[in-house]
């Protein structure tokens, strides 16, 4: 090989080994300005939370002037999935909302990717607007198990689930509105001897195991939560709750109060099938409750599980404040906005649940009403969290479960066995 | 002393540093360090921890990944077994009948239509799907009802017993296209000749078919069974949008499995355990698929 050919290639690979390091390397560290905010969430912008937060933003900006906003609307999925990629990279916004929980925003702070709130927590007096059982899911310890430890983010709604029930399907087939578990068996059954399947159900997402771990809650009280969801006791999935949990789900399935289709259909289904008054009972989440005020043609109400002091809920996402977050000032600034009276005023008319909204400020009814129901079940220590958040991935252990309950494919037991085998591969090991 | 002659220096090494080094980068790199990763455990941040062995024990005694590997395998038949098949036929039927009885611009025409769904992302496809087979208002299940067959509803995609048979299924339609001009085009590079003296010989076109055509079309088949069955191995867009592997793991594959494990159980080390051996089975067979075609072409 000639010299002048030799160092061509020489050249060559020095300058393309150049661009492949750039192009291996993280895109510059450089620190924030302080003039702008880098906000990433993914709540729909007509939902009460896109609502609310978006005259956050317009309030940040009159008082922030010179600040600029770059908000970018993620999916639920997208941050779910990339989140600690992309918390670990340069790329990392201010501030952004995140799911809470041990295998989510605990597995973050455990990896050291979000900022220790505490300080501003105190300063900004955050936790004095938050009840006790709200902020179990903003507080992690070094092992990112929730509820204690320091503060790795900021909820500023709430959320549970509820019975929502079809006023009018109940009138027309003459059944009573339930206040007690033999009832509430006794009205779905009447509704299945008029030949209409009484529950909206989705088993290839979350519907279906809301139905499993509400049933398991009703025979459960706060060590078993404690538990299942904290470590702080043995797990035993073939303990009562959870037998009378899968017994009677498989039961329901059999008995037709659960259709044996809906194993793979997804939430948005069976929320669109009440919607449409096939069904007339839904047990979901709080987040529906916005969308049926608008949407249902019909009269409709909503009640607690009958015979449970515990439901599924807990204090909504979380704000959180990646470590490599370039203008963390800015993003204490904008979290503390989302706090504030009139944002959380908005966030209430608008079918969400406030933290720290004023009472009379809130005008709608339905609106007053689902907030006093979490005010009660919050005061009563009553939210049981999620059955998914345990440990990494069990949401699909428990899809999978709940899938074999509606399709038959597995009994009880061995649902149970299974979720056993999950869980305990993911829990901690003390 | 002879004039040494001036000989033009071979500068085509050059030419091949770009592709070499996107190889590396794209291929090469993250392909190390998988394999690295999957002698550790790690949640995807921090510091991995060596495992050793580990991952690849726990792999092979794990009956949820050996059941979505037999999967595969029925992918492999809906993938490539059944559209080579059916794309066979087809194209025969294209090339055969319809140009010569209606024209070569209808062939195309259909032609184009066969080749669509690989137009059409996967995810697109999916969603469309997931909607005819509803077992609530799908459009499959209101035809059977209102054709007088209500009673072969099913829940096409929930029901664990029809599951994988609707994922593979819908795979057939997907990949139905691609062998159908393959072959098409293979056809055309087949002397004429042949098929009139065939003709004149007075056989049937099932005969031409069988005696002709196919023999003809080995060099394609080869290709399309390979493309396809490769294709089928790490199957993922289609399972996603469709199943999340379910029902209850009904239709749950290798590549599915490894996404959900790098990425809602963040066990990244048995993630990359699980890809580590998909790339080793998928290249054996490609070396063993490939050097069978070259046999086989070489005994032509």
């Amino acid at each position: 090989m000639s010299k002048a050919r030799s160092r061509t290639v020489v050249t060559a690979m020095a300058l393309a080994s150049a661009l492949l390091l750039a192009s291996c390397g993280s895109s510059g560290g450089s620190t924030g300005d302080g003039k702008t905010l880098k906000l990433w969430h993914y709540e729909g912008p007509d939902s009460a939370m896109g609502i609310a937060w978006n005259q956050a933003i317009a309030e940040f900006k009159k008082t922030h002037p010179g600040v600029k906003v770059e908000f970018e609307a993620k999916g639920f999925e997208q941050i779910q999935k990339t989140a600690s990629m992309v918390l670990n990279s340069d790329d990392a916004p201010d501030v952004m909302e995140y799911n809470k929980g041990n295998s989510t925003a605990g597995l973050l702070a455990k990896q050291g990717l979000l900022t220790d709130l505490t300080p501003e927590v105190t300063k900004y007096g955050w936790d004095k607007l938050l009840s006790p059982s709200v902020t179990t899911t903003s507080r992690y310890n070094t092992q990112g198990v929730m509820g204690s430890g320091d503060w790795y983010g900021v909820p500023n709604f709430g959320e549970y689930t509820m019975v929502y029930y079809n006023k009018d399907l109940f009138a027309k087939n003459g059944v009573q509105v339930p206040t007690t578990p033999e009832e509430f068996t006794a009205a779905l059954a009447a509704f299945k001897a008029k030949g209409i399947t009484p529950l909206a159900d989705a088993g290839a997402e979350y519907p279906a195991q809301q139905y499993l771990y509400q049933l398991a809650l009703t025979k459960a009280d706060r060590a078993w939560v404690n538990a299942y969801q904290l470590y702080q006791g043995k797990v035993d999935f073939h303990d009562a709750a959870w037998t009378y949990a899968a017994n009677t789900f498989a039961d329901w399935v059999a008995k037709g109060y659960l259709a044996k289709t809906s194993s793979g259909a997804k939430a948005e289904d069976a929320g669109v099938s009440f919607i449409s008054g096939k069904y007339p009972i839904f047990f979901s989440g709080s987040w529906w409750y916005g969308r049926f005020k608008t949407e249902n043609k019909f009269a409709w109400g909503s009640f607690l599980w009958p015979g449970s002091k515990l439901t599924l809920g807990s204090g909504g996402n979380l704000w959180v404040v990646p470590k490599k977050a370039k203008n963390k000032q800015l993003a204490y600034d904008f979290i503390n906005i989302t706090m504030k009276q009139g944002i959380q005023n908005t966030l209430g008319n608008n079918g969400g649940i406030p933290v720290a909204a004023s009472p009379t400020a809130i005008t709608d009814p339905a609106s007053k009403t689902l907030i006093e129901n979490f005010n009660k079940i919050s005061a009563a220590d009553g939210l049981a969290f999620y059955p998914d958040w345990p440990v990494p991935g069990f949401y699909d252990d428990l899809v999978s479960a709940v899938q074999k309950l509606l399709t038959g494919s597995a009994k009880p037991d061995q649902v149970l066995d299974e979720l056993q085998k999950a869980y305990d591969a993911g829990a901690p090991k003390s | 002393m002879t004039a040494r002659r001036h000989q033009p220096a071979n500068t085509y090494p050059l030419y091949l540093i770009p592709g070499a080094v996107a190889f590396l980068a794209v291929i090469v790199y993250p392909f190390a360090l998988n394999v690295y990763y999957s002698f550790t455990n790690w949640q995807g941040v921090g510091s991995p921890s060596w495992a050793g062995l580990a991952n690849y024990r726990q792999l092979m005694k794990d009956s949820q990944f050996w059941q979505s590997f037999q999967h595969s395998l029925a992918m492999v038949v809906a993938m490539a077994v059944v559209p080579t098949v059916i794309g066979l036929v087809v194209a025969a039927a294209l090339f055969d009948f319809v140009a010569k009885h209606f024209g070569s611009k209808l062939a195309a025409v259909l032609r184009a239509c066969f080749y669509l769904p690989q137009v059409l992302p996967i995810t697109v496809a999916g969603i469309v799907w997931s909607w005819i087979l509803a077992p609530e208002n799908g459009s499959l299940n209101e035809l059977l009802k209102a054709v007088g067959l209500g009673g072969l509803r099913q829940d096409w995609l929930g029901d664990p017993h029809f599951a994988l048979y609707s994922v593979m299924a819908v795979m057939v339609w997907v990949q139905l296209g691609f062998p159908v001009v393959i072959f098409m085009s293979g056809l055309q590079r087949v002397d004429p000749a042949l098929h009139e003296a065939a003709e004149l010989d007075g056989t049937s076109w099932w005969q031409r078919f069988w005696h002709v055509t196919l023999p003809q079309l080995r060099p394609e088949i080869y290709v399309v069974m390979l493309w396809c069955t490769i294709a089928a191995l790490k199957v993922f867009g289609a399972v996603y949008v469709l199943t999340k592997g379910g029902p209850a793991d009904a239709t749950d594959v290798p590549s599915y499995f490894s996404f959900a494990t790098f990425f809602e159980k963040t066990q990244v080390g048995y993630g990359s355990a699980i890809a580590t051996v998909m790339t080793v089975l998928i290249l054996a067979l490609t070396v063993v698929g490939l050097s069978f075609q070259t046999r086989a072409e070489d005994a032509r």
